[in-house]
């Protein structure tokens, strides 16, 4: 395995020095976030996000199974996280790095244990059959920000993401496909999405969306994750500089801002989405979804 | 639809392209030569690791099976004696799948070949070398054959045809061909003849090669070869385009 390579001397001191003179590598004011990108897949629950040049594909895909036997009334649902050498050639297969580890960790906390996806509702029979939805993350370009990115394009995903439908008879199940009945969306509770900040000079500055060369000479981060209510479902920190508690307020209503931006911006695609797939308008008619 | 290919899409990586094609869609990406570790170090050549991730879920045998025919074939088309005690990694991520195949995992009992991805894969290998600027003898096209029990060849069936058909084809094929017509890999599967292996393997070597001696058939569809040639010909066009605009 080849390692990174690393940020030189004079690439971290030009950095530093220019945060210290408020200005960014890339010119963009200390709160702002690179340009968000998000396509949709041919198929229901492909979401690939562009953050900058970072790039993230989420899909979703379900299968049946058995419920686990403590939660008979629970579907499952796993978000599994692998980088591959495409991103960098210091991801290996396999052998897990650092950064993979908080991904997969901090995504657990953000969307599986905040509640975002109803469980229950993919429960088909209980203790006997449920649906199994897993969120695979590619991430084909590595320039910073995953965290905020593959949260993005996973809320994206699972919106976007349609199950088959299935009618119960007693013990016996039928699950038509897609070209049967119409398959349904999902049952998103909230939308978190994360907002990470970076700490330079002692906890004197801070960044939002900091970049690969701004987060190899952070001193440390922390991550919000927020839905546009302004729930917080979940605050991290990593590195070893202290972060003030009124700072951290202060990251909260920022990363309220920004979470609002993002969800509306999430919103608006899924609709242009929505609109070039319902050909004719017919979807209404198919559509097999109880109204709320 | 025709098959759509895009050069060095990616920042990272050294060399990138995404190809499409009767529905697959796969993103490759070549890092190399890098420093390779101790254990896979060759002395007198380049090592080349093959990593085919899957759509969803986890690669599997399927994956490892994959890896291992498409790292024996591009083991050829490199010139790895170039670069001794490196590494060159190649990564394929397939993005999209046709609708029968993606459909298939439904406990239906029926398994999809893992054959029909196998061309889009190496087309997107070898696209990602170019794009890596890998120094390569030849380029390569591959294609996939399907014969029917009926005795008919069908060139680069695609999925729908396969599934709806699935009783009734006999066996499939891929065949890889390098510039030069020589046979580079040669994968099959299912119940057939050796006479209709040969003719399944010319039906693909005319998919596949330039056709000799400007023998022009009106009306064909572009060929392996000239399609590689037409994508890296709009990627050289367009980066020259501050020498020609004057």
């Amino acid at each position: 395995m080849p390692r990174a390579a690393e940020i030189s001397v004079n690439e971290r001191e030009f950095i530093l020095q220019g945060l210290k003179e408020n200005i960014r590598l890339d010119g963009r004011p200390f709160d702002a976030f690179r340009s968000l990108e998000l396509n949709f897949g041919d198929e229901h629950g492909v979401a690939d996000v562009q953050l900058g040049k970072t790039r993230v594909i989420a899909r979703v895909s379900a299968e049946v199974t058995a419920p686990f036997v403590d939660r008979k009334f629970d579907g499952i649902f796993n978000i599994s996280t692998e980088f591959s050498p495409m991103a960098s050639p210091a991801f290996e297969i396999g052998r897990p790095t650092e950064a993979e580890n908080i991904l997969s960790r901090i995504l657990e906390k953000a969307i599986r244990r905040s509640g975002a996806l109803d469980t229950e509702s993919l429960c088909i029979i209980a203790g006997l059959k449920c649906f199994s939805l897993r969120a695979d993350l590619h991430v084909l370009d590595h320039d910073g920000g995953l965290i905020d990115a593959s949260c993005i394009a996973v809320i994206a995903a699972l919106q976007h993401f349609r199950r088959p439908d299935v009618a119960v008879e007693g013990e016996n199940a039928t699950i038509f496909s897609i070209r049967e009945r119409e398959p349904i969306p999902l049952s998103i509770l909230h939308h978190p999405i994360c907002v990470t900040f970076s700490y330079y000079n002692a906890g004197g500055i801070m960044l939002v969306d900091a970049n690969l060369a701004e987060e190899q000479v952070r001193e440390g981060e922390v991550v919000i994750t927020m839905n546009r209510h302004g729930e917080v479902c979940q605050i991290a920190k990593y590195g070893g500089v202290s972060v003030d508690a009124l700072a951290l307020l202060n990251c909260t209503s920022v990363a309220l801002e920004k979470v609002k931006d993002i969800t509306k911006f999430i919103q608006r695609r899924l609709e242009e989405d929505a609109k070039k797939r319902d050909v004719g308008g017919l979807i209404a008619e198919l559509s097999a979804e109880n109204a709320r | 639809m025709a098959p759509q290919a895009l050069l060095s899409p990616l920042h990272q990586a050294d060399g990138s392209a995404t190809y499409s094609a009767n529905g697959y869609s796969v993103i490759g990406a070549v890092n190399g030569p890098v420093e390779v570790s101790r254990r896979d170090e060759l002395p007198e050549e380049a090592a080349i690791e093959v990593n085919v991730r899957p759509a969803a879920g986890v690669g599997g045998p399927r994956e490892r099976h994959l890896e291992s025919l498409i790292q024996s074939t591009l083991r050829h088309i490199i010139l790895t004696r170039a670069h001794p005690r490196t590494l060159i990694q190649v990564t394929l991520q397939v993005t999209s799948l046709p609708e029968e195949e993606s459909s298939v995992g439904d406990g239906s009992g029926f398994s999809f070949s893992s054959l029909p991805v196998l061309p889009p894969l190496l087309t997107t290998a070898t696209l990602a070398l170019l794009s890596a600027s890998i120094p390569l003898s030849t380029t390569l096209s591959a294609t996939l054959v399907a014969i029917t029990a009926a005795g008919k060849i069908k060139c680069a069936p695609t999925a729908a045809e396969l599934v709806r058909a699935s009783a009734k084809v006999s066996s499939l094929h891929v065949f890889a061909f390098s510039v030069g017509r020589a046979l580079l890999l040669a994968e099959s599967e299912g119940d057939f003849e050796f006479g209709a292996w040969e003719s399944a393997c010319e039906v693909a070597e005319d998919a596949c090669c330039k056709s000799v001696e400007g023998m022009e058939v009106d009306g064909e569809v572009e060929n392996g070869q000239e399609f590689l040639r037409g994508v890296v010909e709009g990627k050289v066009g367009r980066e020259m385009r501050w020498r020609t605009a004057a």
